[in-house]
């Protein structure tokens, strides 16, 4: 445990000192802060003027901003992931790394730890949101529990599965990319089981691969406040299998090639 | 201790280290070749980075890829290019790998570890801001950190200035005291000033080892001799390739090029005393002995002097 704590507390402070996550911080606080205070003033509005049959309660805004930030997740995850691996092997410290009295295992889940308490923090800033929402309604404090718990999961599936790149590849960028592409497609699966799913014959596959897909177990049930067993463990799952494949790729220098 | 049993690592079709066997115990082993010798890929494979394709590798009493971690604990091991993380202090860094290694008193034995290199001065300056002399030591003070058994040392001097080489030679001498180091470089003259022992390698294989002075001995007596005289020499030609100790002559420069029967029998008084028999007066004799700037020219111009019988060969002049 001492390296892994000693890998993730040099990874921590690496994130508070990086440009680039400031940058991502940055930038996903803007987008969501204006999504969010015209969500708000556009409620109201809609509120006020009596017109709309249903009104806008502080519920759908906070959840909102929430369905969002995971949607955003395709970007925001492999930005923070892509340096992890790729940069300590393109410099060379990885090799330095892999000769100390460190399993794979414990180097691979410190860098992951770190990313994960970054976006932790960038999770509890949206809570002001919600703060503010208080003032102007009354925001349920279950749905708004589980919405959370699951977003804090969702954000650890996609950094699992976006750091997988990092260890594939030394170019950081085409890590992003490629870590890019994997959670919009975990992203996007359940619209093609949707489609799959017209064709009777396909039924099965339809619905393994949106069982497979993040939306089936966020925006589809958490992001609603519902909580199943399922979801959780489907999210523990995932992120247990990246970071499982993670070290094999990371440790496979060290297999006997024959 | 380092007890190395046939040791072979295959990448895909190449072979980079073919069967290779050595031993080095306390004192600094040399590990001398050209570049692409296999140096880099033995030492990987020593530190437990990478396994062998086949052989054993014992490092400190435990085998590299059945006891890894125990392996990593004993070995401190600087990487040829010297890679650090260059937004911290040397203190730092020393620190980190201090915790992940489990030191107690991390700060303490970074400090110390500084200063046997001499940086205690800048042990709180970011690496980065550190002369590329400074981040060699900050990579060594990093591979004896933890006090190991035994220190792998990947050409350590190249790429420093003289006065650097010079120090850093003296400390890879003082370590060797304690330790069992084994530093890699492709200067011959480097491998003679610091070396109890020398290995050879090229082309994967080792061509040759022993003391300095061993291995001088070997070269030279081993070596063709050239020989030179004030007239035109191909009239002595008949007369020296009938030594009893002499193999072959053949016209070399403006000379001849004499290549001895034996490894133990030094042809060169007879050469002489049948220069001067035959009234030709001897301008030069000297020895051709194995130089690894020559191996390397060798290897990549694909040009090859007479010398066939081994792929060893291959040097510079050292007089006679």
């Amino acid at each position: 445990m001492r390296p892994l704590w000693a890998v993730y507390k040099r990874e921590v402070s690496q994130f508070f000192r990086s440009n680039i996550a400031y940058a991502v911080a940055f930038g996903v606080m803007l987008f969501l802060g204006i999504l969010f205070s015209s969500n708000v003033y556009g409620g109201v509005q809609s509120n006020l003027s009596g017109f709309s049959p249903q009104p806008v309660t502080a519920d759908q805004i906070a959840l909102s901003t929430l369905g969002v930030l995971t949607f955003l997740m395709f970007i925001i995850a492999p930005l923070l992931t892509m340096r992890l691996i790729a940069e300590e092997n393109r410099e060379g410290t990885l090799e330095v790394l892999m000769t100390l009295p460190m399993s794979d295992w414990a180097f691979v889940a410190g860098k992951y730890l770190a990313a994960w308490t970054f976006y932790t923090v960038l999770l509890l800033l949206t809570l002001a949101y919600v703060l503010i929402l208080g003032t102007i309604g009354v925001p349920d404090a279950g749905l708004t529990a589980v919405a959370y718990l699951g977003a804090w999961l969702y954000g650890g599936v996609t950094l699992a599965v976006a750091m997988v790149w990092s260890a594939v590849t030394e170019d950081q960028i085409v890590a992003a990319f490629l870590g890019a592409a994997t959670v919009l497609i975990l992203f996007l699966a359940s619209s093609l089981a949707q489609l799959l799913s017209t064709r009777a014959e396909l039924g099965g596959l339809s619905e393994f691969i949106r069982t497979l897909s993040l939306t089936s177990h966020y925006q589809d049930t958490m992001l609603l406040g519902v909580l199943r067993a399922e979801d959780i463990a489907y999210f523990v799952l995932v992120i247990v299998f990246a970071l499982f494949v993670t070290t094999l790729i990371v440790g496979s220098r060290r297999w006997r090639a024959s | 201790m380092i007890e190395v049993v046939d040791l072979v690592k295959q990448y895909g079709e190449v072979v980079a280290v073919k069967g290779i066997s050595f031993s080095a115990t306390r004192g600094v082993t040399g590990f001398l070749g050209p570049n692409g010798a296999g140096k880099t890929t033995t030492m990987r494979i020593l530190t437990a980075y990478a396994p062998p394709t086949t052989g054993k590798a014992v490092v400190a009493g435990y085998d590299v890829f059945e006891q890894s971690l125990e392996v990593r604990r004993r070995v401190g091991y600087l990487p040829e290019n010297v890679p650090l993380y260059r937004d911290l202090t040397a203190l730092e860094y020393l620190m980190y790998l201090a915790e992940i290694r489990g030191i107690r008193q991390r700060r303490e034995r970074s400090y110390q570890s500084l200063a046997r290199v001499g940086l205690e001065k800048r042990a709180e300056s970011r690496i980065r801001t550190l002369s590329k002399g400074m981040r060699q030591r900050v990579g060594l003070a990093a591979a004896i950190l933890h006090e190991p058994e035994v220190l792998i040392l990947d050409e350590p001097t190249i790429g420093l200035d003289p006065l650097q080489v010079l120090e850093l030679r003296k400390l890879i001498v003082e370590l060797g005291k304690e330790h069992t180091v084994l530093f890699s470089t492709h200067i011959l003259s480097e491998a003679e000033q610091v070396c109890d022992r020398v290995i050879i390698i090229n082309q994967g294989e080792i061509v040759a080892q022993g003391t300095p002075a061993e291995l001088r001995q070997q070269l030279e007596r081993g070596g063709r001799v050239m020989v030179r005289v004030a007239r035109d020499a191909s009239g002595l030609v008949p007369a020296l390739a009938s030594l009893p100790s002499v193999a072959s002559v053949e016209p070399f420069a403006e000379g001849l090029l004499v290549a001895p029967r034996s490894q133990d029998d030094d042809p060169r008084p007879q050469i002489a005393a049948t220069v001067v028999a035959s009234g030709a007066s001897l301008i030069e004799m000297r020895a051709l002995a194995i130089n690894l700037e020559d191996i390397f020219i060798e290897l990549t111009r694909q040009y090859t002097p007479a010398v066939q019988e081994t792929p060893q060969p291959v040097a510079e002049e050292v007089s006679a």
